[in-house]
């Protein structure tokens, strides 16, 4: 390792001396900050010097210390629980061919207390692509920071900031959505936000098919709740109208582990859309809304009319106002097979009495 | 004159035919793409563990809805030969509608109550198929159009549309689903109880395999055809007074039914 300027020379030691005195001299902080007093003496003064790397990248070896000191980790962790390889003074660090390999290897530290998470991100695409050889996917510290680490969802909007800083795109088609704009309004919004749909740890590649086909239960985890959907006015039957019609049906099928669909099943992200989802008030008229509706069918079903399209029932249950056929066709069954059941249930119940009572006389 | 082959084994057993061999083999087919039809079919409409397993053994819920539809076809086909082969055997005067309800049945329903009641000794005489059999193979029938009609809709959903209103389709699937448990529980019910648990054929009545019924079983079961095929009515109905509401259809059956056919007149 090598500091560089302005440290011109390769020891510094008697300015990190004096620092490190002061440091230990400092106060305030002394009490609980004695810990990471002897580092922060170096490490919390030396504004502009950095640590430079085998291909000339480097990195600021300053910590702020009010923040440290502030994070979940201030008052819990030494420098040296994370920085294992560093004991003592002088230290050197080890050498990496760039600045992101450092980081890349530091962040592996953190699987020492938070083992769960770390082995949930081997599974995320994010991990993948590291394998994969693209070092710009993120590793622990480039979401939740690295000495500066607060509660993860403090503000909520605080996660789409962290997700935009490499999906930038996504993250403004999610600002103008119905849930983006509503969580800007209000930060304790109960509505969700990218983690919330895409998980934090294990982020799945949502564009695999079995994602696609389990995708449902994730809006329905709100949207069948109707203790939740209650502030929206919102019905709670979408779920259960998508989960009864065929979509819903096969969907929750494959879901169940009956094989894998050989092609995409509508789900509710084929018609209402992912990251541009908007509310249906202002759609405009029914025709305009049943319009829209017949070219969403057309994406999987070629020669579907405007009439086909009336098959779906908009997630209204099958009522006499709604839906009256599916409706009178559910009642005729609903009395015809407990009717017949039960007369012929009697009629065998009667036949037996008669036989015994033949062979008793 | 005798349309049904009448065997005596070499021990003096009497067997009357009962079922012609097409109509064995068409049994054997019903319960084939029955079963085929009602386990890749129920799992779609029930879900859960059991029902993605099952669905798995047939190569996942794409494979078993290839399979669904083929049985699909398979039984389509099937009610439009059987159907056919009766207009056919009708319009030649070859077959009796033996199996067909007449306004006949409800007064052997109503006179086979009393009988359950104890208002009568004996069950009412029969004909070939009692009324209990024709509900069952006119519930088979009717229901088999139901089934065939919506199944074909559900196939062609987009077809459908151009024909018929969209909300054709899911009512389609509603009665689909229903239509398939109620034939399941007459099935089960119905069917299992006449033709195995009745005390009366228990374990099983063997004719629609073996095509033969005995002498005896058919005077017991079936007394007007019985009339019909050796000229007198069995015990216990000869005895029963004329004009009874029970004797009187007994008249007409026993004479020849119209397209009745005469081989050696």
């Amino acid at each position: 390792m090598q500091l560089s300027p302005p440290a011109a020379s390769r020891r510094l030691l008697p300015l990190l001396t004096a620092a490190a005195l002061l440091g230990l001299a400092g106060g305030a902080r002394a009490a609980d900050g004695s810990k990471d007093a002897a580092c922060l003496g170096c490490h919390g003064a030396m504004a502009g010097a950095r640590v430079s790397f085998e291909d000339g990248s480097s990195l600021p070896i300053l910590v702020d210390a009010d923040s440290w000191h502030h994070s979940v980790h201030g008052d819990k962790l030494a420098c040296t629980d994370c920085h294992r390889d560093i004991s003592g003074y002088p230290h050197d660090v080890e050498p990496s061919p760039d600045a992101r390999s450092f980081q890349l290897r530091a962040a592996e530290s953190c699987r020492n207390c938070h083992y769960a998470y770390y082995t949930r991100v081997l599974d995320s695409i994010h991990f993948k692509e590291l394998q994969a050889g693209n070092p710009a996917a993120p590793t622990c510290t480039d979401c939740h920071g690295a000495h500066d680490i607060q509660p993860p969802g403090t503000p909520r909007t605080a996660i789409q900031d962290r997700c935009a800083k490499c999906h930038p795109d996504v993250a403004k088609t999610y600002a103008q959505s119905v849930h983006g704009r509503t969580l800007a309004a209000d930060p304790d919004a109960p509505v969700p936000t990218c983690t919330d749909c895409h998980g934090a740890h294990d982020i799945h590649d949502p564009r695999n098919a079995a994602f696609h086909a389990d995708s449902w239960k994730i809006c329905a985890d709100c949207h069948g709740d109707a203790e939740r959907m209650k502030p929206y006015g919102l019905s709670p039957d979408v779920v259960t109208t998508y989960l009864d019609d065929f979509h819903g049906v096969s969907n929750r099928l494959y879901s169940m582990g009956a094989g894998e669909p050989g092609r995409p099943i509508a789900v509710c992200t084929d018609c209402h859309g992912f990251h541009d989802i908007q509310p249906f008030d202002d759609a405009g008229t029914t025709e305009q809304v049943q319009a829209r509706v017949a070219q969403l069918c057309q994406k999987c079903h070629e020669g579907a009319t405007p009439n086909f399209s009336k098959a779906w029932l908009s997630h209204y249950p099958p009522t006499l106002d709604k839906a009256p056929l599916v409706w009178a066709v559910k009642w005729v069954y609903r009395l015809m097979i407990p009717g017949i059941m039960l007369g012929l249930v009697l009629h065998i119940l009667l036949h037996l009495w008669r036989l015994r009572g033949r062979r008793n006389a | 004159m005798r349309d049904v082959k009448i065997v005596e084994k070499s021990d003096g057993t009497v067997l009357v035919e009962r079922f012609s061999p097409m109509r064995r083999v068409e049994h054997i087919l019903v319960i084939t793409t029955f079963t085929v039809l009602l386990l890749t079919g129920f799992p779609q409409k029930f879900e859960g563990a059991w029902a993605a397993a099952l669905l798995r053994l047939f190569g996942g819920l794409d494979t078993a809805r290839l399979i669904h539809r083929a049985a699909g076809i398979v039984f389509v086909s099937h009610a439009v030969f059987h159907i056919g082969s009766i207009l056919v055997g009708m319009l030649s005067g070859r077959m009796r509608p033996t199996l067909l309800p007449v306004p006949q049945d409800l007064r052997d329903a109503w006179e086979n109550l009393r009988y359950y009641f104890g208002f009568r000794p004996h069950p009412p005489p029969f004909p070939k198929f009692d009324y209990r059999q024709k509900f069952e193979y006119l519930g088979l029938v009717l229901g088999g159009l139901v089934m065939a009609s919506t199944g074909l809709i559900l196939m062609f959903p987009i077809q459908a549309a151009n024909l018929l209103p969209g909300q054709v389709i899911p009512a389609a699937m509603v009665a689909h689903s229903n239509e398939a448990m109620l034939a399941f529980l007459v099935l089960a019910i119905w069917h299992v109880y006449g033709a195995h648990l009745s005390p009366e054929v228990f374990p099983m009545d063997t004719s629609v395999f073996t095509g033969f019924m005995t002498r005896e079983e058919l005077a017991h079961h079936h007394p007007l055809e019985y009339a019909r095929l050796f000229g007198e009515m069995p015990e216990p109905w000869r005895e029963e007074p004329a004009g009874t509401d029970a004797k009187s259809p007994s008249k007409a059956d026993t004479s020849p039914a119209p397209g009745e056919p005469h081989p050696n007149p």
